[in-house]
């Protein structure tokens, strides 16, 4: 199998589900950690994983087709097309994003990494990726950190059309960026991206 | 010429003398925690009365005379105030008496930066762990030349995470490395695990570990406290690591003095080919030799401040303090 990308707790390889291509998952043993705590944190994060794509792709947001589980593994349809933040001038519809987002938060699905690294644009569609780190909750701090992340990576213009249609297709919108503002007046819990 | 190096942010009152990178002396004495941690009031008087003695001590091992002192550097910060205020004070005292040039010095950088002098690595992303403290740091250039912060706890430090952690369940002396002696014979028990990106924190686990005080056995409760929050620090490094494409880690700080965490750490890189480096541990505790190291460096770039301008800041950010 070849490896598309590393990261700290998975490694993504191309592959075949019943001659179609495909990607899958695998959360690796790390041999820093007592096995029980590996298993446990392994285990419950793909399922997490697992479900968080599942509720989003319900919600009607493209995210790569889960196509098979196992108890460290996804196995996802193969998304081709370019990274946002490869795109020149991340010339995409940032109203198309606000609205996914809305959508994706709307069905308490949270992403936690939510920057261009984890966009995926195909053609005229995008596709939200790596749900890695996502949740499954009502927090409103999760949901503003989702904006945050991103806003910290585009350009004023394209915030101002991101959150714009967010604000229009998401009830609990206000909430969501009245915390932004309390996130960023504070001091010691910046979040940092290197998107 | 030698600068003298005066650290006083918490528990330890510390005198290093360096000479051109070459530390001379590291002398200390340290305020007994016993099991109540500590009351600022009660270590910053244990530090006034030690403070003479630490810089005799240090002229004595270095064999030099106080004459001999071109410079001196202390801690501004981040600490607990009262105790800053000794060490800032035995400071400009030294340098107003000898009529020489004073430098305050970011108590984080200097652990940093003794730990790469010691292990030789070239540009480490740092696992800095300490009771007050715990980042992952890497410097920069951007837009002056200091330590950006990657990853931070959102809440408690490490080390007083699980110093808390032995006072609860009484033990003595209430310490990290008490819980860490006690984890050898432990058990595994699930605890709350808490990392979001290159962020962690540690309350949650703090408060339900304590809540099984007594119910469980201590062996497995600080096992266990100690594997969950050891392995949320190793992810969160990890991530920063291939993130930044980095190929070499330092970790430094009180808790760095943990051999399991070593070994865990070193496990980390050891995947990925990386390399490891740790300091000795009169370096990774509090120290006077890691203050005069740094400040020495500042003095010889002429980063001095005059008198009137040395102030101490309780909560000095490590990316606020610019890195010669």
């Amino acid at each position: 199998m070849r490896k598309l990308s590393e990261g700290a707790e998975a490694k993504v390889f191309e592959t075949r589900v019943f001659g179609v291509e495909a990607v899958v998952k695998l959360r690796q043993k790390k041999a820093y950690r007592i096995m029980e705590l590996d298993e446990t944190l392994r285990r419950t994060r793909t399922r997490k994983e697992a479900r968080a794509m599942l509720r989003t792709s319900e919600a009607g947001v493209s995210v790569p087709r889960v196509l098979g589980l196992g108890k460290f593994s996804i196995y996802m349809e193969k998304v081709s097309g370019k990274l946002l933040k490869d795109v020149p001038g991340k010339r995409v519809s940032f109203a198309n994003m606000g609205a996914m987002l809305a959508k994706m938060h709307a069905a308490n699905v949270t992403h936690g990494d939510f920057t261009p690294a984890n966009v995926m644009v195909s053609g005229r569609r995008m596709y939200i990726i790596d749900f890695g780190l996502s949740d499954i909750s009502n927090s409103i701090e999760d949901r503003a950190i989702d904006l945050l992340l991103m806003k910290r990576s585009i350009s004023e213009r394209q915030y101002k059309e991101l959150a714009g249609s967010y604000a229009k297709a998401y009830a609990e919108s206000k909430r969501v960026f009245s915390r932004l503002a309390d996130i960023e007046r504070r001091g010691r819990y910046q979040i940092r991206t290197l998107a | 010429m030698l600068t003298m190096g005066i650290e006083s942010s918490a528990h330890t009152f510390g005198v290093g003398i360096a000479d051109n990178g070459k530390v001379l002396a590291n002398e200390k004495l340290m305020y007994d925690v016993g099991s109540r941690g500590m009351i600022p009031s009660k270590v910053a008087e244990t530090h006034v009365r030690n403070a003479r003695t630490v810089v005799r001590m240090a002229l004595e091992k270095a064999e030099v005379g106080i004459k001999e002192i071109g410079g001196v550097g202390y801690t501004k910060g981040p600490g607990i105030g009262a105790c800053l205020q000794v060490g800032q004070l035995t400071a400009k005292t030294i340098a107003n008496g000898l009529g020489v040039k004073i430098v305050p010095v970011n108590h984080a950088v200097a652990h940093v930066e003794i730990t790469k002098h010691e292990t030789k690595l070239r540009d480490p992303i740092a696992l800095y762990v300490s009771g007050g403290n715990s980042q992952i740091l890497k410097l920069t250039g951007e837009p002056f030349r200091h330590y950006q912060i990657l990853g931070e706890t959102f809440d408690v430090g490490v080390g007083n995470m699980l110093d808390a952690f032995a006072r609860e369940i009484k033990l003595r002396p209430a310490w990290g490395s008490t819980v860490a002696k006690l984890a050898i014979n432990g058990n595994y028990i699930e605890m709350p695990y808490t990392v979001k990106g290159m962020d962690f924190a540690f309350t949650g686990l703090l408060t339900y570990a304590s809540s099984l005080a007594g119910k469980k056995n201590k062996e497995d409760l600080c096992y266990s406290i100690q594997e969950t929050s050891f392995a949320m620090l190793c992810e969160a490094t990890e991530r920063a690591l291939l993130l930044t494409n980095s190929d070499e880690l330092e970790v430094c700080g009180g808790v760095a003095q943990s051999t399991r965490l070593q070994e865990m750490l070193r496990s980390v890189c050891k995947e990925h080919g990386m390399r490891f480096g740790v300091a000795r541990n009169e370096y990774n505790a509090d120290n006077g030799g890691m203050i005069a190291y740094v400040a020495e460096r500042m003095l010889k770039s002429g980063k001095s401040e005059p008198l009137d301008r040395c102030d101490i800041q309780q909560r000095y950010r490590i990316d606020k303090a610019v890195v010669v």
